[in-house]
């Protein structure tokens, strides 16, 4: 009965990754793909290679993302706003180390707005001076203050700088008040991020055909080639290292945060995210500690996350450890290296291993079930065009055993730690106290 | 105001004729002459009504370039006027540098409140 059960899932989950993205089309120079499972509502994303990675000045890709949907040579960002609010739409925006993308969720049959308002906003921002400065630059501001009074944020920023120096290393977030970009700056980096070569247009419960129709009527026109193209990433190299800083001033209260992490030069790979599954603290059932080794260990208040952020070239591996003290995250801190110490020595069960595979793979599948995972994992395959499916992701995960994994998992260790410090720097630990 | 911040004004209908530009300029010249602004070293722009919402937002929104130059030019022409004097002759304001750098953002903002007031007013039919 149970075998029966589990080859007709296997059955659907594979007739549902040939579904996801199988076709990719060009349409006006784009590269267009669309899944259409029958939603009530639509979604439209245009992804553009265009992180913090690639930015020729520093900030310029996160002032670019919150230019979005501003004066267009169509339509005013206020008559953009009132419009969207009476269809019924959600505009927004995102950005991550490597991508921008504008996204549009709405109901059906009101794509041909919609598609129109972003192919305008991707096309024909007016990017003025003043709107720079009344709105785009505030907005900056407040989501980096926002995003840096968070110790956990602002640690992921330093282990960042600290792991890949440059590119990767970029901030996601700029100072605040950093005022030496201007108008023309965005724009020249909007030029080159919006190249055609660099997008994809990617559409969920919207037909295929309907969006390459309409991409090609409201992007037809964009110029084919611009001058300028955007730099070339350069290979991704990982360093490693320490840091220590004070809380920002406008975390009050906030905890005390520790990262240790690796990082690694190549693509993310299945032992890490079995690896991060085998750690990962969170629980498989509501009210239970989980079943982790770091779990049962940490302290009474500590809390340790694991981070896995898988980069095109590069991974970024760690955990990230909070606790109300400085005592209480050296304590925390320990037990973590310990339980990453323990999975590289090979002190890991067979069962375990399986359960922290089946948990790995469960991960990476249900995350392409949402609209934001399924563009984040195949928006960036889709752009460099070629789209590999599910399966394969899945099939991976039964190709680690326990060999492998724990070769991995020491490779990793044997790299230079990243170590960063947030909060009361007098009293966190120094790597070497908690055994780095 | 009839016309929107910056008045009534003939000067589109004016320009679009040909036979009417050439009657109309060497009069406009001279009005803009003898009416004395330039003499204190003034241009155009810088005696729009200014003690309105839109035109303080087009003022917010001058380069600092342009907005230092009003202000030196505001007070220069002060001084002048205190000392019941023109500015010598050599700081009058040459025609072709009394250029309207204000009213293309006056204009822009109000375009925008119409707009605004446009959408704040409209009345949404289905179709």
């Amino acid at each position: 009965m149970l075998s029966t059960a589990r080859v007709a899932s296997r059955r659907i989950s594979s007739s549902n990754a040939k579904k996801s993205f199988a076709t990719v089309v060009e349409a006006a120079g784009y590269k267009v793909s669309a899944v259409d499972n029958g939603e009530p509502t639509s979604s439209v994303t245009i992804l553009a290679k265009a992180g913090p990675r690639y930015e020729s000045k520093t900030g310029v890709a996160q002032v670019l993302k919150n230019f979005a949907f501003k004066n267009t040579s169509q339509r005013s960002a206020l008559g953009l706003v009132r419009e969207t609010e009476l269809y019924g739409g959600v505009l927004s925006t995102s950005l991550t180390r490597e991508h921008i993308a504008y996204t549009a969720d709405f109901l059906r049959g009101d794509e041909s707005f919609f598609v129109d308002a972003l192919a305008s906003s991707l096309t024909s921002t007016r990017f003025t001076r003043y709107e720079l400065e009344e709105s785009v630059i505030p907005a900056v501001a407040s989501e980096s203050t926002h995003a840096i009074s968070d110790p956990a944020n602002q640690a992921l920023e330093i282990a960042h700088a600290l792991a890949f120096r440059s590119g990767l290393g970029s901030p996601l977030f700029i100072p605040v008040q950093k005022s030496d970009l201007t108008a023309e700056d965005v724009k020249s980096y909007a030029e080159s991020a919006f190249a055609k070569d660099n997008v994809a247009i990617l559409g969920t419960g919207i037909d295929q055909a309907t969006l390459q129709k309409l991409v090609e009527k409201y992007l037809g026109s964009a110029p084919a080639t611009t001058g300028n193209k955007i730099a070339a990433p350069t290979k991704t190299t990982y360093f490693g290292g320490e840091s220590r800083v004070q809380h920002s001033e406008h975390s009050h209260g906030a905890l005390q945060t520790l990262f240790i992490g690796y990082g690694l030069a190549s693509a993310v790979t299945p032992e890490l995210a079995i690896l991060a599954s085998h750690l990962s603290t969170v629980p498989s059932v509501k009210w239970s500690k989980g079943v982790s080794p770091l779990a049962a260990t940490l302290p009474e208040g500590a809390s340790a996350s694991v981070v896995l952020l898988p980069y095109s070239d590069a991974a970024l591996f760690g955990l990230l450890i909070q606790a109300p003290t400085a005592e209480k995250a050296k304590e925390a801190g320990k037990v973590a290296y310990q339980a990453l110490k323990d999975a590289a020595a090979g002190n890991v069960k067979k069962e375990e291993l399986a359960a922290a595979s089946a948990k790995a793979k469960f991960l990476a599948t249900a995350a392409t079930e949402s609209r934001e995972g399924l563009v984040s994992a195949y928006g960036p395959q889709l752009i460099s065009g070629a789209a590999s499916s599910l399966l394969s992701v899945a099939d991976s995960f039964s190709k680690v055993d326990a060999s492998s994994f724990t070769k991995a998992t020491s490779t990793l260790l044997k790299s230079k730690p990243t170590f960063v410090a947030v909060g009361d720097t007098h009293h966190l630990p120094y790597p070497d106290e908690i055994g780095l | 105001m009839v016309g929107g911040p910056l008045g009534l004004s003939f000067a589109s209908y004016i320009r679009s004729s040909r036979s009417l530009y050439k009657w109309a300029k060497p009069l406009a010249n001279w009005y803009a002459n003898i009416s004395g602004y330039r003499k204190m070293g003034f241009v155009y722009d810088d005696l729009l009504l200014e003690e309105r919402p839109d035109v303080q937002k087009a003022l917010s929104r001058l380069t600092p370039r342009e907005s230092y130059d009003r202000i030196y030019r505001i007070r220069r022409g002060s001084q002048a006027s205190i000392v019941h004097h023109d500015l010598p002759k050599e700081q009058w304001t040459k025609p072709e540098d009394d250029v309207r750098y204000l009213t293309p953002y006056v204009s822009e903002v109000h375009k925008e409140d119409l707009e605004r007031s446009k959408w704040d007013t409209m009345q949404v039919k289905r179709k």
